[in-house]
């Protein structure tokens, strides 16, 4: 069998002016690299060190490395074909270390696999079939950049053709070796336009964006360890990603490891409805910072680089750090950047300082008065937690005060007593402090969260169940740094433990028309909990499931997370209105939703579409349908 | 240019207001306090003369100990320093006596202008501003909606009724009583916090000031408002009606 394997083709002998000329254009191309990586390390090693960070337990990271960077798992998955060339321009990369090893040892007599021996056939052989599928994979991705030109590559971009021609040619030379005979002088040629190319390729890595071959398996590795993670504010003096230096390693790190490839362009809602952000430029705009001024400037970063507009255009919705194959954490740096103006006043919104000045003052996000609430509680008779029930039934700002919010939670409430599973709500209660966190208002919300602690413990609370996965997830996370919050869940979960229970009576259909359900994944219930499954056993329930074309990981937000539900009117198109019209064009009669925040976000969307447009009920909702009337 | 601004703590909105057992003052117990709105308003306008001509912003306000929240509250959104004048025994004091209190702790700051709120939220006799100025011996003048900086002093906008503005000129030193909603209210800042942490914060009692308290007007009873209703059909044309509906809500509800 062994015959069978094509024989690579080495120069067996060197002369002492091509070894000359070997260590001197090496050198040259080794200092060609180190002249442009230099600097970025050392900028990347000059920022702040990331106060929390924690390398180990590694188990984690390891586990990621393994699966984004030598599986190349989101590469493809969130972008099957191409994705998948690259993985292969990728793996064959591994395989030609050693390869790359021994052509250069070889000049010096020292190679170490013998194209002759066993060993070494097979692993020119493994090689070379790499080689070939690399060669028509990078042939593909040239077509794709350069003739069908998707447009979140941006502009046309010449050093991405080099870089292919590059790579082209490296293979090319490779390959041809198997061709050509042992003795002959093309050997020899062949062998120095491989050296040739490989020292031409150095040089240009840390002045593209290839810079990332070095650095991405790095930020992946060095990730802040979960998904859409704010950092703790450190010290007195730390209010933010205001000016260069509050620029962290990890911040630095992931501004010089973005490929460019746009993935987290094409998935923001804003930058589809015509806004300004483009998260791809906000990353972007901090590697153009940090190369004009670096990490040490007083220079503020919502400047030339990045404007304030854009940062407050963003959902937090995570898309973009969900599709990020190079590891970067986009969340947040633009929650940081928001901190930066917010905790230093810049940030003069009309509608911001009222919510925030409804908050200093009052308990909740909408300005109301608690007696708002008070009356809710009284009018429905909602029993009040005294530490006897299982639950802390969490009514959060919408579902005290919002009218579909409301519907939402006595629906729950009737679904709670038909299953006999005892709850309370709070006397009082005061907002999570969600839309403050993701504006970045952290006095306001430390003054929230411990506020709200302390309740919770004065009243013994063990376990939440909250309608609003925004109050789930801050609850939970973001509340953290300020003490121990109790067990929370989102309702979703907590009815799809009991699911047995509410398919007896089972759930009428909801009308004619009516038979398929689509569901909405809410971003922070979704993407931020990995809840994906559950609402779909309810909406299930009452008909046949549909999915929209952007749905689970991919969903596409209701346009109100980010505190941007209180903010006012937006630029370009309304994304509630772009994803409303999504959801309607699947031909489903029934849209289910899981947030207080889409549930409202969507009422006005669909009004605004008119007759015929489909019916929008809370997995709550359609849960209750179930339960016989007299409950 | 030195501005003093004299605010008040009073229940927030929300509040739930009971009357106490004795009948001529609330129940204070549980209550949530926060800064007198038209004092915010005043405290705004302070901020942004200062920003705007450079000076100082000092803050005065009378009560308990719980006031010094509200006082860090000032700080944090930008004034240079504080006076508490710490007194347990606000309720048993009238305008005349709360005034004293003001202008003795006012006199030696030697102020250029010195604002306040039109009137409290709470008892709303809107005479504390007015009988301070006389204290002090300065030209005042009320229902202030914007101060402007000129030459000779200063010129205000002044809320007539019917939506009517009136300006007017004054000398400084001048104090000026301030209605809500002339300028927009800024949020409180984490930045502002941390630099209220060094800002002079000084306290002072009734007695070191030396100013009597015996009331010359007594508040005798407090009664809870009776609740009423009354309901207006809105004739005409939808478009009409809404019309109405507009103008009722600006002048008679004044909710817009």
């Amino acid at each position: 069998m062994m015959s069978l394997l094509p024989t690579l083709a080495e120069p067996r002998h060197f002369a002492l002016w091509e070894r000359a000329l070997f260590v001197a254009l090496a050198g040259a191309s080794v200092y060609g690299f180190w002249q442009r990586f230099g600097p970025i390390l050392s900028r990347v090693l000059d920022s702040k060190k990331d106060p929390g960070f924690r390398l180990f337990p590694a188990g984690k990271r390891v586990r990621q490395f393994v699966w984004e960077v030598l599986l190349q798992a989101k590469v493809i998955r969130e972008r099957p074909l191409a994705g998948f060339a690259h993985a292969l321009v990728f793996w064959a990369f591994c395989v030609f270390a050693l390869v790359t090893l021994n052509h250069c040892a070889a000049i010096f007599g020292l190679a170490f696999l013998d194209p002759a021996g066993r060993v070494g056939r097979i692993y020119f052989a493994i090689a070379a079939l790499f080689a070939l599928a690399c060669t028509v994979a990078i042939a593909g991705l040239f077509v794709r950049r350069f003739l069908i030109q998707p447009k979140w590559l941006g502009e046309l971009s010449w050093e991405s053709g080099l870089i292919a021609l590059l790579i082209f040619t490296l293979m090319a030379t490779y390959l041809a070796g198997f061709f050509v005979p042992a003795q002959a002088n093309a050997v020899r040629a062949l062998w120095w336009a491989h050296a040739l190319t490989l020292l031409a390729f150095l040089p240009l890595i840390p002045h593209t964006k290839h810079l990332h071959l070095l650095l991405s398996p790095f930020s992946v590795f060095l990730s802040r360890g979960a998904f859409a993670q704010i950092p703790p504010l450190s010290g007195d003096e730390d209010f933010g990603l205001v000016t260069g230096r509050d620029l962290t390693r990890i911040v630095s790190l992931q501004a010089y490891s973005c490929v460019e490839c746009g993935r987290c362009m094409e998935h923001c809602p804003a930058n589809a409805t015509g806004k300004e952000l483009n998260p791809k430029e906000i990353i972007l705009g901090l590697r153009g910072y940090l190369n004009e001024f670096g990490p040490k400037s007083e220079e503020p970063l919502l400047g030339k680089y990045a404007s304030q507009q854009a940062a407050f255009e963003c959902t937090t919705c995570g898309a973009c750090e969900f599709q990020c194959p190079a590891g970067i954490e986009h969340v947040p740096i633009l929650v940081g950047l928001r901190r930066g103006a917010v905790n230093t006043g810049a940030w003069n919104d009309a509608h911001g300082s009222k919510l925030f000045l409804a908050l200093e003052k009052g308990s909740n996000a909408l300005g109301l008065s608690t007696n708002e609430r008070d009356r809710f509680i009284e009018k429905n008779a909602l029993p009040l937690f005294d530490g006897t029930q299982e639950y802390c039934l969490w009514l959060g700002c919408m579902g005290a005060y919002d009218p579909r919010g409301r519907e939402i939670v006595l629906a729950l409430v009737r679904i709670m007593r038909h299953l006999r599973v005892t709850f309370g709500v709070l006397r009082k209660e005061k907002c999570s402090g969600d839309p403050v966190r993701r504006l970045g208002n952290d006095l306001l919300f430390q003054q929230l969260a411990e506020s709200n602690l302390e309740a919770l413990a004065q009243y013994r609370v063990k376990k939440i169940v909250a309608i609003c996965p925004h109050c789930v997830r801050t609850i939970q996370e973001d509340w953290k740094v300020f003490g121990t919050p109790p067990e929370v869940e989102h309702h979703s979960e907590f009815l799809a433990r009991h699911i047995e229970k509410l398919r007896v009576p089972p759930v009428p259909l909801l009308g004619p028309g009516k038979e398929r359900i689509v569901f909405h994944d809410p971003c922070y219930l979704g993407r931020y909990r990995n809840v994906y499954d559950e609402p779909r056993q309810i909406a299930a329930l009452a008909g046949k499931l549909v999915e929209a074309p952007r749905s689970r990981e991919r969903s596409f937000c209701c346009g109100a997370g980010g505190g941007l539900a209180f903010l006012g009117e937006e630029k370009g198109d309304r994304v509630s209105h772009v994803r409303a019209a999504e959801l309607a064009a699947t031909g489903a009669g029934v849209i289910a939703a899981a947030c207080p925040f889409c549930n409202t976000m969507f009422r006005d969307a669909l009004a605004a579409r008119g007759d015929g447009a489909p019916e929008l009920m809370d997995i709550a909702q359609i849960a209750a349908r179930g339960l016989s009337l007299e409950e | 240019m030195k501005i003093i601004v004299a605010i008040k703590q009073v229940p927030s909105r929300d509040a739930q207001v009971r009357i106490a057992p004795s009948g001529n003052w609330i129940d204070e117990t549980d209550l949530e306090w926060a800064m007198n709105e038209p004092d915010a308003h005043a405290l705004e306008e302070a901020l942004q003369l200062k920003e705007k001509h450079d000076g100082e912003v000092v803050v005065v306000s009378a009560g308990p100990e719980r006031v010094a929240a509200t006082i860090r509250e000032a700080l944090a959104k930008g004034a240079d320093g504080a006076i508490h004048i710490l007194c347990d025994d606000l309720g048993a004091r009238d305008a005349l006596g709360v005034a004293k209190l003001l202008a003795a702790a006012i006199q030696p700051e030697d102020p250029d202008l010195v604002l306040t709120g039109l009137q409290s939220e709470d008892l709303g006799l809107g005479q504390t501003g007015v009988i301070l100025a006389e204290l002090l011996g300065l030209p005042h003048a009320t229902l202030i909606l914007h101060v402007e900086k000129i030459e000779t002093g200063i010129k205000v906008k002044r809320e007539l009724e019917e939506g009517w503005f009136q300006s007017i000129e004054m000398p400084l030193p001048a104090l000026v009583t301030m209605q809500s909603g002339g300028n927009k209210l800024r949020y409180s800042t984490l930045m502002g916090i941390k630099r209220a942490k060094t800002k002079d914060l000084r306290t002072v009692t009734a007695v070191e000031l030396g100013v009597d308290a015996a009331p010359v007007v007594t508040l005798e009873q407090i009664s809870a408002p009776k609740k009423q209703k009354s309901t207006q059909i809105l004739t005409g044309s939808p478009k009409e009606a809404a019309t109405a509906l507009v103008e009722k809500l600006k002048t008679e509800a004044r909710v817009l």
